[in-house]
């Protein structure tokens, strides 16, 4: 569910992008209307709509009128060139500077990661 | 008109009921005194004079105390419920002295089988007044002790007199203190001095009413 | 439904209950009305609902409320126990008042709402547990369809699941026939997602009002060296503030500017979110900080 330390609306844009990186969410897939999310989650309509405002506004989604809205073609590839974008920066910083705090060398961390390269992982 | 209907539908049927329960158990009782003495009042009339007016003050006092709060909660303003209760009070006075004295003819008639000797009763329109009056008497004290609490004790002698005014045209309802003829030696046009305690009373009633507060339900 | 309140006062004897308060809502939304116990949230919705005559003004759609009959029909308020229902009545016995005297009353669904929350319709009000008779309030507020409709601690002993059926029917409801709605509570958690905009009151008077999801990202609490902290928070509005050791934590209101996370990343201070409750609790602690 939702908590309330952030805006709820930012918290479902968040969610519903991941679902689209992940493939959960598939290119000119219907998501949930407003009024089904907002009963399914237990949040107010409008924040539900504010969010898939904003999904549309940048272009994840795309309203047909009268039937709903769904997931735009390029969502998947926009998100992730926005990803990459940050991905050093909000993901891989805070890591280095943990790892220095709790005293794991970044040799190890390297080796870790190239491991996951030769089992072809994720 | 709504809320009229609604106390007619909901507390008529009600009313009805309580008058034939009450002329019932009269009539029981009357042949169950005949067993032990000769009858030589209406027991009817006692219900009349007595009973009647204090269960019509108890609806006076349902009418503002309980009803009042659950109009003003369902969007009715204090004004319209006034109005409405007040026109069900006559309604229901007329209704009550109507089967009263329907009461009165049903049992002459078992009297007059039975050979039993009856006290004269008063009037319908007597009847009609004290009704009139008792009701509004019990709103107005009703309304009083809402709004003001305690100081709602303060209506009481006031309700008094008015109420007593109502009811000396009634044999078997008690007579004056100090000038026990009074009423009597004024004659008919007493019932006038009654009808203005009923409009005295609900006057008083709405001067308090307009403007109370919904109070919050223990 | 518009609702404009003017300079409202609400006392009793020498106590005062709403202090000169003024405040617009657009309508057509779900409203907290959030406060703590005793800070006039029960007098407030009484002078709207026109259960009391308001000093000041209190207008609905532009019309003065009290004892106007328009007015009055566009409103339905239920205070915690339950104001339509009397003591000594059966249950259907009330519901029928609703249908009786109420043009926009669905009674249906009224019946539905009774069975949802399993209130016996021949039990007497007085019998009902406390969470029952809440229920039903919430039966007579949400059947009553009133374009304006005020639940007033409408939530008060019902159990969990109870209250996840209250908050799901509520939320169905509006979404089905929408209109404003404004919900009293002082326990936040579990309500805030429902809401689209809060009030919130303390000792009678208007705190602040806004949009949930604006005020969810206006809580700020900042993390660090004392000193820093101090030389951080200068400027800013600070709700509380704890020390331990030489460390931090001050909870500031506002939204912080580019430069001021700038500078927070300069002083080395950590900047995280906080819970609506915990920014409730501090924007009306009676000990709390430099307001």
């Amino acid at each position: 569910m939702f908590d309330d330390r952030s805006p709820i609306y930012r918290q479902i844009a968040d969610r519903i992008k991941a679902d689209v990186l992940s493939g959960a969410l598939k290119a000119d897939e219907q998501v949930m209307s407003t009024n089904q999310y907002a009963s399914y989650y237990r949040i107010n309509p409008a924040t539900a709509a504010k969010a898939f405002q904003q999904l549309v506004d940048e272009q994840v989604l795309y309203k047909k009128r009268g039937i709903g809205m769904f997931v735009s073609a390029q969502a998947r590839d926009m998100l992730r060139a926005q990803g990459r974008e940050t991905f050093f920066g909000e993901v891989v910083d805070p890591m280095v500077a943990e790892a220095r705090a709790i005293g794991i060398p970044l040799a190890e961390v390297i080796r870790r990661i190239e491991q996951h390269e030769d089992n072809g992982g994720v | 008109m709504k809320i009229f209907r609604h106390l007619a539908s909901a507390l008529g049927a009600f009313c009805a009921l309580a008058a034939l329960g009450a002329f019932a158990f009269a009539v029981v009782l009357t042949f169950v005194v005949s067993a032990f003495k000769d009858v030589e009042i209406s027991a009817w009339n006692v219900v009349m004079s007595q009973v009647a007016r204090w269960f019509l003050f108890w609806v006076g006092i349902y009418l503002v105390h309980n009803v009042l709060p659950i109009a003003v909660a369902h969007g009715r303003t204090r004004r319209e419920f006034f109005l409405a209760a007040s026109a069900f009070s006559v309604a229901l006075a007329a209704v009550a002295a109507l089967l009263g004295w329907l009461g009165f003819v049903a049992e002459g008639g078992i009297y007059a089988l039975m050979d039993w000797q009856a006290d004269e009763h008063g009037s319908p329109l007597a009847y009609v007044l004290m009704f009139l009056v008792w009701t509004a008497v019990g709103m107005f004290c009703a309304a009083a002790f809402d709004r003001y609490g305690s100081a709602g004790v303060f209506s009481v002698p006031v309700g008094f007199v008015l109420a007593i005014i109502s009811t000396t045209h009634i044999p078997g309802a008690g007579r004056w203190p100090i000038v026990p003829n009074l009423p009597t030696a004024v004659g008919a046009g007493w019932h006038l001095l009654s009808l203005a305690a009923f409009v005295v009373a609900l006057g008083l009633t709405w001067v308090i009413v307009r403007n109370a507060p919904v109070r919050v339900r223990s | 439904m518009q609702i404009d309140v003017q300079g409202l006062s609400v006392r009793y004897g020498d106590v005062t209950a709403i202090d000169d308060m003024s405040f617009s809502l657009a309508g057509n939304k779900i409203y907290g009305l959030l406060g703590r116990n005793g800070s006039g949230k029960t007098s407030l919705m009484s002078a709207l609902a026109g259960y009391r005559k308001p000093s000041g003004s209190v207008q609905l759609d532009g019309a003065p409320v009290f004892e106007n009959a328009a007015a009055m029909r566009q409103v339905c308020l239920v205070r915690h126990s339950a104001d339509a229902a009397d003591k000594g009545d059966k249950v259907s016995y009330v519901l029928e008042y609703g249908a009786a005297w109420r043009d926009t009353w669905d009674n249906d669904y009224a019946l539905e709402l009774a069975e949802l929350f399993k209130i016996g319709l021949k039990t007497k009000v007085g019998a009902l547990s406390l969470g029952q008779r809440s229920a039903l309030g919430v039966v007579i507020g949400l059947a009553s369809r009133s374009p304006l409709t005020m639940l007033d601690e409408a939530h008060l002993g019902m159990d969990t699941p109870t209250r996840y059926a209250f908050y799901d029917a509520l939320l169905n409801d509006f979404m089905a026939h929408p209109r404003t709605i404004i919900l009293s509570t002082h326990l936040i958690e579990e309500l805030a997602s429902l809401l689209e905009e809060v009030v919130i009151i303390d000792a009678g008077r208007l705190v602040l009002q806004e949009e949930a999801d604006v005020l969810r990202s206006r809580g700020t609490e900042v993390t660090g060296n004392a000193a820093d902290v101090d030389e951080f928070t200068a400027t800013l509005t600070v709700l509380s503030e704890k020390s331990l050791g030489r460390t931090k934590a001050a909870m500031v209101y506002g939204t912080l500017d580019d430069d001021q996370l700038v500078r927070a990343r300069q002083l080395g201070l950590e900047l995280g979110p906080i819970a609506l409750q915990d920014l409730f609790v501090h924007l009306t602690d009676p000990v709390g900080g430099k307001r």
